[in-house]
């Protein structure tokens, strides 16, 4: 074989081979290309290497710089266009995704049943135009007792009803047995118009069972000023129970007895074709209005308390109020 | 109170059916619990307030319905035969204890024959669930029942020297009560006693000694008035309960006592026979108070309940419950208030006699209340960003119980030096201490998260401590508790995210800590623009084998109050500057010692005005290349200027003079 006519099948080749790896568009189609051109065995590169021997022996050394060139065309011919079909599929082909497979899960925590229920009450009563208000915990009698119309010799009063701290001769404190006490701090505190709640833990030494728990919380509502009645207080909670059951609802009042009310009454909601249980309300008794300073002929006002944790309860369907004291993630990842 | 729908017939007319009584009762205020059929009686159980005594008995319930259906209420007047004997030679009654029995009186009956009691006697006690003793006990029962008043019977004989004593228990003191148990008394307990020994705790039981048997004749009726407070006192002591002493402890009516006297003294001759003595040992130790005339303007009635009730309506009601009326004018009107009625002294009672007899449901439920404005406050909204930001990370809220045991006590309370306030009561299983910290709580909450196998165990809980004050009422700082099974600067990261999202400024700092709740070298205090803020650390393997947690735990205590106080609820706009940043990475090799905080100091200091973030990327140490106690610390810093591109060369010049200062003042060598 001439060296001429060796040369012509070597550009020939590389012309061809060009051309099929333009041709090719997807990795499959490439790889043939380059196994039909670049194959070690019977690559077309290869066929043409074989019929170097028939060259004449003069020309052999330009036919292998020859063939070396062509090689290296055919090479970088190839390399470019991988380079070419992996930009355009994006990368190494990956096989389709199993979009069945469940996703990767941000860890999310869960706020407390009965921050959402506190949440929620706090929410309604601003509508209605309440402010929350705190006081402490730890409580004198003044506050837990004596302002609230309890007398020294009052059942409430008996050490073994309260947690009193031990204290030494100093003066008697308690944990609070209800959330009034807030009331009282707040009615020292400045003058009428009033209109707040106060939500938060108080104690009472019960048994733990299902319903009962030494430490709940409540929510207290306190309207002072002048011409506030009872109607203003049905007015209120039956604006308070349809924010919160989400429709309209209606108010019964039955009566019943709290030291630090005059009327008392249990309020009921009718929802469901039943009468479901509040909590308890009345009109702010005329000895605490006196007790903070102010004059019972001036103004009125009304107050009413509620459990949050029966509250949650009947909301979540919780039927045993240890739960929300067990802290089981099980439990607090319910809600 | 249950009351039997026979018995009450006795004394009012019933043409309503017992639903229709049960649930009128409850609208006024005697709220029902249930209705039972007992043969061809009914049994209505009725919640009595403790400000209704007067309704601790048939006669009372039936004034109630009387009032309720306008009907007329016809209580009997006993009027007992008696003999020619006077009691008072018989029986000698002395009050050493006027406050603790104001009134005692006793009756005397002879020859009576004790045995069982008529089949009426025996059906009436059935239905309301008293068991019948014997013809006496069962007619002071059925006479405690009526009206409330409760009564006691002696064996007269067993009283010896016919003598009655009211005082005070002696140290040491025991009785053998009908329940045959022995009591050991106290000098607070008021007892009847003989001459000799008590036969009876007052107002709670009798004693076995003088106890109504089959071979009694004579009989000492026992109709007195105990003081609330030491009848309650000591039935709680001994745990002796009784219809009796749930009576005394509300209050009996003054002038309600002779009558169950006399009204028992009839039943007992009636059906156990035997002679009444002549007349009553009635020692009134302590006159009641006279009951004062109690007005109710009418406008009041308007003022307070928002209704008006026609003045005509208002006097029927009150004459109707007994209070009758002694003055009446336009506007107002005048009762007298009777015996039994020992609640109402005030205006603002009558109010709620009137409501509640005239009914709740005459009160409308839609007046146009007026509107206010209401602020939610900042605490509120930063404790909802705060809670937010912590769910967002992946932690579940907890609520943990304010008093512990005197172990969890102990475990941490670094706030504090003073010690844990403890309460009298204890709460649950033996807890009696106020809490200084939540993690205790929060880590046996982990713990029995991990005895329930439950996996990813992140908990934080916002809530109170009790840091006791030398005077006065404790301080209540509120606590954020986080308990995490992540590792140290995560939770560090997590409380970074929450002065973020609270766009705090100020600047978080530690210090060095030693606490045996914590891992040495493993934990440190935390500060807020110089304040004390928080402690944050490792929990030690001591502390974890106490609280028998088995996963490593990170926990950290924070004071909300400090957050607060920092936190800026509504950010305000600040330009971001339009010229482009220039960043710089450096590597120092600096002494072992040197914190990341000073050296963060130290470059904040060199770079001046143009350096507006510096970023800590790692620490390694190569002791092979750098020496021993050397490490290497890789930053960042980005600089730029609000008003110009910087060049490089203002770079290089910062970069410069950073690596300058903190070889001066860290030995800091520049790798590279």
């Amino acid at each position: 074989m001439s060296l001429s006519e060796f040369v012509g099948q070597l550009d020939a080749l590389l012309e061809a081979a060009i051309e099929a790896f333009n041709l090719a568009h997807t990795e499959d189609a490439l790889e043939e290309a380059r196994i039909s051109f670049l194959g070690a065995k019977s690559g077309r590169l290869k066929t043409v290497q074989k019929q170097m021997g028939s060259v004449a022996a003069d020309d052999r050394k330009a036919a292998g710089q020859r063939l070396n060139e062509v090689k290296q065309l055919v090479q970088d011919a190839f390399e470019a266009a991988c380079a070419r079909v992996q930009s355009q599929s994006g990368g190494t082909a990956q096989p389709a995704i199993d979009h069945s497979l469940p996703g990767i899960a941000a860890p999310r925590g869960h706020l407390h049943p009965l921050t959402q229920t506190i949440n929620e009450l706090k929410e309604i009563m601003g509508r209605l135009g309440f402010e929350v208000a705190e006081g402490p915990e730890v409580e004198d009698e003044r506050h837990n007792f004596d302002a609230l119309n309890i007398p020294a010799e009052h059942p409430a009063r008996d050490p073994l009803d309260n947690f009193y701290v031990n204290v030494g001769p100093a003066v008697p404190m308690l944990l609070r047995s209800q959330t009034s006490t807030v009331q009282i701090r707040v009615m020292e505190s400045r003058p009428w118009p009033i209109r707040i709640i106060s939500l938060g833990r108080v104690y009472r030494p019960d048994t733990a069972d299902a319903t009962h728990y030494p430490m709940f919380h409540q929510m207290e509502g306190l309207l002072i000023d002048r011409h506030v009645t009872m109607a203003d207080l049905k007015s209120v909670l039956r604006m308070f129970a349809s924010s919160y059951l989400g429709a309209d609802v209606h108010v019964r009042f039955r009566p019943s007895f709290f030291p630090f009310t005059e009327p008392s009454v249990e309020a009921d909601f009718w929802w469901n074709g039943n009468w479901v249980e509040f909590g308890g309300a009345g009109m702010v008794d005329p000895n605490v209005l006196s007790a903070v300073g102010y004059d019972p002929e001036e103004v009125s006002g009304f107050a009413f308390g509620l459990g949050i944790e029966r509250l949650c309860m009947r909301r979540h369907n919780v039927t045993d109020i240890r739960e929300f004291y067990r802290n089981d993630v099980r439990f607090l990842q319910q809600f | 109170m249950i009351v039997s729908w026979n018995w009450l017939q006795d004394y009012v007319d019933l043409a309503m059916s017992p639903d229709e009584l049960a649930l009128r009762l409850a609208m006024a205020g005697l709220n029902h619990e249930s209705t039972t059929d007992i043969g061809d009686d009914v049994a209505i159980d009725i919640e009595i307030t403790s400000n209704r005594p007067d309704c601790l008995g048939h006669i009372g319930i039936a004034r109630e319905v009387a009032v309720l259906w306008q009907l007329p209420l016809q209580v009997p007047n006993p009027q007992p035969p008696h003999g020619n004997s006077p009691v008072s030679e018989l029986v000698r009654v002395r009050v050493e204890a006027p406050e603790l029995c104001p009134r005692y009186t006793a009756r005397l009956l002879r020859n009576v024959t004790v045995g069982p009691s008529p089949s009426w006697l025996v059906d009436r006690l059935n239905a309301i669930g008293v068991a019948s003793i014997n013809n006496v006990v069962d007619a002071t029962n059925y006479v405690l029942m009526e009206c409330g008043q409760p009564l006691h019977a002696f064996d007269y004989d067993k009283v010896k020297g016919g003598q009655i004593v009211v005082r005070h228990a002696r140290k040491g003191e025991k009785l053998v009560a009908i329940d045959h148990r022995t009591y050991e008394l106290d000098e607070s307990m008021c007892v009847i006693a003989d001459a000799s020994s008590p036969v009876a705790l007052a107002g709670v039981m009798g004693g076995a000694d003088s106890e109504v048997s089959e071979t009694t004749t004579n009989i000492l009726i026992e109709s007195a008035d105990f003081a609330p407070l030491s009848v309650r006192t000591t039935a709680r002591l001994l745990r002796l309960h009784s219809p009796s002493s749930y009576r005394f402890e509300r209050g009996v009516d003054d002038q309600g006592i002779d009558w169950a006297s006399r009204r028992c003294c009839e039943l007992i001759l009636q059906i156990a026979g035997g002679e009444l003595a002549d007349g009553c040992v009635d020692v009134v130790a302590v006159p009641r108070p006279t009951v004062v005339p109690v007005t109710l303007r009418y406008h009041t009635l308007k003022r307070i309940l928002g209704i008006d009730v026609p003045p005509a309506k208002v006097e029927q009601i009150l004459t109707a419950l007994g209070l009758h009326q002694v003055q009446h004018d336009k506007s107002s009107i005048t009762v007298s208030i009777p015996s039994w009625r020992r609640d109402l002294t005030r205006e603002a009672d009558l109010v709620e006699e009137v409501a509640r007899v005239y009914g709740y449901d005459q009160i409308p439920e839609d007046v146009g209340v007026s509107m206010v404005s209401s602020r939610r406050s900042d605490a509120d909204r930063a404790g909802a960003v705060l809670r937010d930001c912590l769910i967002g990370l992946g932690f579940d809220e907890a609520y943990t119980t304010s008093v512990v045991s005197k172990e969890w006590s102990d475990a941490f309370h670094a706030w504090t030096t003073a010690p844990a306030l403890t309460v009298g009561t204890a709460m649950l299983r033996g807890a009696d201490h106020l809490r200084r910290s939540l993690l205790p709580s929060l880590l046996a909450a982990k713990q029995s998260n991990e005895a329930a196998g439950n996996s990813r165990i992140e908990l934080f809980e916002t809530a109170r401590v009790y840091l006791a004050e030398p005077n006065g009422l404790p301080q209540e700082p509120t606590m954020l508790g986080i308990v995490s099974g992540r590792g140290f600067f995560e939770v560090k990261g997590a409380i970074l995210s929450l002065l973020q999202a609270l766009h705090v400024g100020a600047k978080l700092k530690t210090e060095d800590f030693e606490d045996p709740f914590f891992t040495a070298g493993q934990c440190c205090r935390l500060t807020l623009a110089g304040n004390r803020f928080g402690f944050l650390g490792h929990v030690s393997d001591n502390a974890k084998g106490r609280f028998s947690v088995r996963s490593d735990t990170v926990v950290a205590e924070l004071r909300i109050d400090q957050l607060l106080r920092h936190a800026v609820l509504i950010p305000q706009y600040l330009p971001e500057s339009t010229f482009p940043a220039i960043r710089r990475e450096l590597n120092l090799i600096v002494p072992e010692s040197v914190r990341w905080s000073q050296l963060e100091e130290t470059i904040q200091q060199a770079g001046g005005d143009l350096l507006s973030q510096v970023d800590y990327l790692e620490t390694y140490r190569d002791p092979q290349k750098d020496g021993p106690d050397k490490k290497r610390i890789l930053f960042s810093f980005t600089l730029r200027s609000d008003q110009r591109t910087l060049t490089s060369e203002e770079a290089e010049l910062v970069t410069t003079q950073v690596v300058d200062v903190c070889r001066n003042d860290h030995q800091a060598v520049l790798l590279g």
